[in-house]
């Protein structure tokens, strides 16, 4: 038996730049890339709560 | 490509092309690596149509993206080493116990000035930048970080641009002026702390030689008490000493901390080093870790650490995860004379000297040589499953293993590939838990 337990959902946003950077050194602990969220839509979904 | 793996009793098909995670039973995850198992015809054929069904929906064996990184001349974040200098004196730091095997001095504010205008005057389009408060220690240049912060506002409202600041410190000197003034103009702040008191002041000793964990702790306190609900990190190093970490970040936990993260030390110090002997060990630790944390969170007592987030439902999109670091072309290191180099890591190599803020340019032979670098170059990446997620690792860490800056470092991939795996179970038992 198989459980689907996650997908991604469908993106409106591709490739748009507007992420952070994503340093991946140990020391600065910013981020890996798969940690990060889209920093695009994270910006729409704030706008839309307000 | 899948990734078929088994936490204690789970197991998990994670598909790489799609990047979706399905659970599975025993037997469907034999069968999927191919072992031969006696089955009847009615459960193969049951196998096969679930197997088709996600085929189908492009949730199993989906296509790799051939998405092309996203690559731009816009500069979006610079890491400000306001201090080549520090109240600490830690055995494995990276940077030479904060000198970064040079002079021990602070950045001027005209320094800093024109490192802003630099990160302004190259970036492009885009509206939100990025400055990282770095050291040595920040705190021992403090008057100037808030120059820049006021200076970067007002210079950034002028273009319709907006910073985001991050301040990485030891705690050493943070009083609650300081605290007051992070609450008002960080983003985000990292705090360094390595777990309990042995641990760090084995490591995290002051100019004098003394354990430094008495002293930063209730100043770590104190600012997660004042901090209310922004961004911050509690963040620690673990060394080939404590490799029973699981035991650091749960007592980080038990200070109260919410958001805490634990590294794999990088250095050359041979007591220290991570070394690959170390990696079973380390493995089990992290399933402890989470173990620990999956029963924290089911109790209601749950609390963040960093490795352990994963977003596959709405992470970045494929170009970004394609994409290498950003260092030496949309992220840069500026050092107190105000040479500019691709990343922290790299300061003060002349190798990748690639400028000064003064003089306003870039070396383009050394910049193309990093903007070059994509998930695509990194061929060692292509059949693991860990690649969009972690998007090919840490380009210095790679150069200062391998000499080249495409050549992944193995004991950091195995590290990640761990602390992935116990990330989707997490997320799984989460998902549980909702149901």
């Amino acid at each position: 038996m198989i459980k689907t337990i996650a997908k991604p959902a469908e993106r409106k946003q591709t490739a748009c730049g507007e992420c952070r950077s994503t340093c991946q050194s140990a020391c600065k602990t910013s981020c890996t890339v798969g940690n990060q969220s889209c920093e695009r839509i994270t910006r729409e979904q704030k706008i839309e709560r307000k | 490509m899948r990734h078929i793996f088994t936490y204690r009793d789970k197991h998990y098909i994670y598909d790489v092309g799609s990047g979706s995670l399905h659970e599975c039973d025993e037997r469907t995850a034999r069968l999927l690596q191919g072992e031969k198992i006696e089955i009847s015809d009615e459960e193969c054929k049951a196998t096969l149509e679930e197997i088709e069904g996600l085929r189908a929906q492009g949730l199993l064996d989906a296509s790799e993206t051939q998405e092309r990184p996203i690559k731009s001349n816009e500069v979006k974040a610079l890491c400000l080493h306001v201090s080549h200098d520090c109240n600490l004196r830690c055995k494995y730091c990276f940077a030479d116990e904060g000198a970064y095997h040079s002079a021990r001095e602070v950045m001027s504010l005209a320094t800093a000035k024109a490192a802003i205008d630099f990160l302004l005057k190259n970036s492009g389009k885009r509206r939100v930048l990025e400055v990282d408060f770095f050291g040595g220690e920040p705190l021992m240049n403090l008057g100037v970080v808030k120059e820049t912060v006021a200076y970067a506002k007002a210079e950034g409202a002028k273009l319709g641009k907006k910073f985001l600041f991050t301040t990485t410190t030891n705690a050493l000197l943070l009083d609650d002026e300081t605290i007051r003034f992070f609450n008002e103009e960080m983003e985000n702040v990292v705090l360094s702390l390595d777990g309990r008191k042995e641990v760090h002041d084995a490591v995290r000793k002051t100019v004098n030689g003394k354990g430094s964990f008495d002293a930063v702790l209730p100043h770590i306190q104190k600012f997660v008490q004042m901090r209310g609900d922004k961004s911050y990190y509690v963040r620690g190093t673990f060394t080939a000493k404590n490799l029973d970490f699981s035991r650091d970040v749960l007592f980080l936990a038990d200070c109260g901390f919410e958001n805490i993260s634990l590294e794999p030390v990088v250095t050359d110090i041979e007591e220290l080093a991570i070394k690959e002997e170390h990696l079973p060990a380390i493995e089990a630790e992290y399933e402890k870790l989470c173990d620990a944390y999956i029963a924290r969170e089911a109790a209601g007592k749950g609390f963040l650490f960093f490795h352990f987030q994963i977003d596959l439902e709405g992470g970045p999109c494929l170009a970004k995860r394609v994409s290498a670091c950003g260092a030496g072309n949309e992220y840069f290191s500026v050092v107190p004379s105000g040479d500019i180099y691709p990343c922290h890591q790299f300061a003060g190599d002349k190798e990748f000297k690639m400028g000064n803020v003064f003089e306003g340019t870039l070396d383009e032979t050394i910049r193309r040589r990093f903007a070059e670098n994509s998930l695509f170059t990194r061929k060692k990446c292509g059949d693991c499953f860990a690649k969009y997620i972690c998007s090919g690792g840490c380009s210095a860490n790679n150069y200062h293993y391998a000499g080249d800056l495409n050549e992944p470092y193995p004991i950091t991939c195995a590290m990640m590939k761990k602390r992935i795996e116990c990330a989707m179970h997490v997320l799984a038992e989460r998902k549980s838990r909702k149901k």
